[in-house]
């Protein structure tokens, strides 16, 4: 192996400077879970890691005008543990808690999962799901790009050389909204997902769906909510039928992105079954916490 | 390059290369050969230790994220002069050891969680240690272990 540099950058001005020098092909180090991984199986293409896993406002949390603001920077388990991410959108959580293992879960980061792009990554149908926007920034400026965007298909993205992932950020959900994240997988704990699923929705006044957000993981080459199913959902009352028809709809849009592949046989039925039972759990009535107490949102009208 | 950080409770100062992993460092360098090598790819814990006190593993850590933060191996759990500690005590009676290999990491997987939690119910340690592998005990008797410590050092405070 070709000796790699090391840096450490303290701030994201200093980060970004860094990854600006066109001479130096850099690679950013944060959890370091896939890239150490990866070193060993083919030569490195970079000469310097730039570790930013020591920059502070890489780990902010914040709410703020109806918005959610989660850093690129923070663990899985430092998002699992977060009380507002538990309260507002407990999916998240569970979806950062089924990544790898605890070790893997106090190093790797929310940032490195959606930049690193696998297509089995457990946060990113959940952050699909959210509507949350990337921030993007380099020497040059900022752009904010829609997660389902800028991961193009597996272990592919938007994000350019001198670019950062510096935040994550998505408008809150409704108040009552549930949400819930599956994830099929071969064991329960260090397992890749074969097929998961994040959704939340709630029901409204007079027992009718009023708000409903589905995205399949690892089923399609591009993560992206099927609003096709969603609008086929909102407005009727809660019902197994209806959630196997969704189910239905959902393996049918899922072959329509993929054609038929070695694996669809298996992933049409268990798409179907898992976005029955999601739905059974994000839309049965006994709704736990989205924020009644702790009263979040500064912005009462925030709607996605 | 030069990376100084506090091991097993010592101030230390290496100078290695710095794309080598806290492993490598640990093993190859310091000889501290508690820590053992599994498959260097974050799946089977067999390098664990803690950095912060935070479980992780030290194949996927390159040592100069260490500079200036805390690392704990097996080597400083034990209890004093080569003694066993309580938990490597337990994980000898509960036969929780068999080809052995696993253990130095399943006893820092044990720590990290005892650190936080010293109620744990069964299903609490099997996550706990759920990154860790191992092929002879069945994990039942490594459960047993963690789980006796928890109530004796609980019954101790």
């Amino acid at each position: 192996m070709e000796k790699i540099e090391y840096i450490r950058p303290d701030t994201i001005e200093e980060a970004l400077h860094l990854l600006s020098n066109p001479t130096t092909k850099n690679k950013i180090l944060a959890g370091g879970t896939d890239i150490m991984v990866q070193i060993r199986i083919e030569p490195p293409d970079y000469d310097r890691f730039v570790d930013i896993s020591r920059v502070p406002e890489m780990k902010q949390i914040k709410i703020d005008n109806g918005k959610f603001l989660l850093g690129a920077g923070l663990t899985h388990e430092e998002v699992a543990s977060e009380p507002s991410v538990l309260n507002i959108i407990p999916f998240l959580a569970q979806a950062c808690s089924s990544v790898g293992s605890p070790q893997i879960r106090n190093t790797g980061t929310l940032g490195g999962n959606i930049g690193n792009a696998a297509a089995c990554a457990d946060s990113l149908p959940v952050l699909v799901c959210l509507d949350a926007v990337a921030c993007l920034r380099s020497e040059s400026g900022e752009r904010m790009i829609p997660v389902s965007e800028l991961v193009i298909g597996p272990h592919k993205t938007q994000i350019g050389k001198s670019e950062l992932i510096t935040h994550f950020s998505f408008p809150l959900p409704p108040m009552n909204t549930k949400s819930r994240f599956i994830k099929i997988g071969r064991r329960n704990s260090q397992s890749i997902s074969r097929l998961s699923i994040a959704a939340m929705g709630k029901i409204g006044e007079g027992g009718l769906i009023d708000f409903i957000r589905i995205c399949p993981g690892a089923a399609t080459p591009q993560t992206k909510r099927f609003t096709d199913v969603e609008d086929f959902l909102v407005g009727k009352p809660y019902d197994d039928k209806l959630f196997a028809q969704a189910g239905e709809r959902m393996a049918a849009k899922m072959i329509e992105f993929t054609g038929i592949r070695w694996s669809t046989k298996y992933k049409e039925v268990a798409l179907k079954a898992i976005t029955e039972r999601v739905l059974r759990e994000v839309l049965s009535s006994n709704i736990s916490v989205a924020y009644p107490d702790n009263q979040y949102p500064a912005d009462k009208d925030s709607r996605i | 390059m030069k990376i100084g950080f506090v091991l097993n409770q010592k101030n230390i100062s290496v100078d290695v290369s710095p794309d080598i992993t806290l492993l490598s460092l640990l093993r190859d360098h310091l000889h501290l050969t508690g820590t053992k090598v599994g498959c260097e790819i974050g799946e089977c814990g067999a390098c664990s230790v803690l950095l912060d006190g935070k479980l992780v593993n030290s194949c996927l850590v390159l040592v100069p994220q260490v500079e200036g933060r805390e690392v704990i191996t097996i080597e400083g759990v034990s209890a004093g002069e080569g003694e066993a500690s309580d938990l490597q005590k337990n994980f000898i009676s509960a036969g929780a050891v068999q080809c052995g290999y696993c253990i130095p990491g399943m006893v820092m997987a044990g720590e990290a969680l005892l650190m936080k939690n010293l109620h744990p119910s069964r299903n609490e340690i099997r996550e706990a240690i759920s990154g860790n592998l191992c092929r002879c005990t069945g994990y039942q008797q490594i459960v047993d272990a963690i789980e006796i410590t928890a109530k004796e050092r609980s019954e101790r405070k």
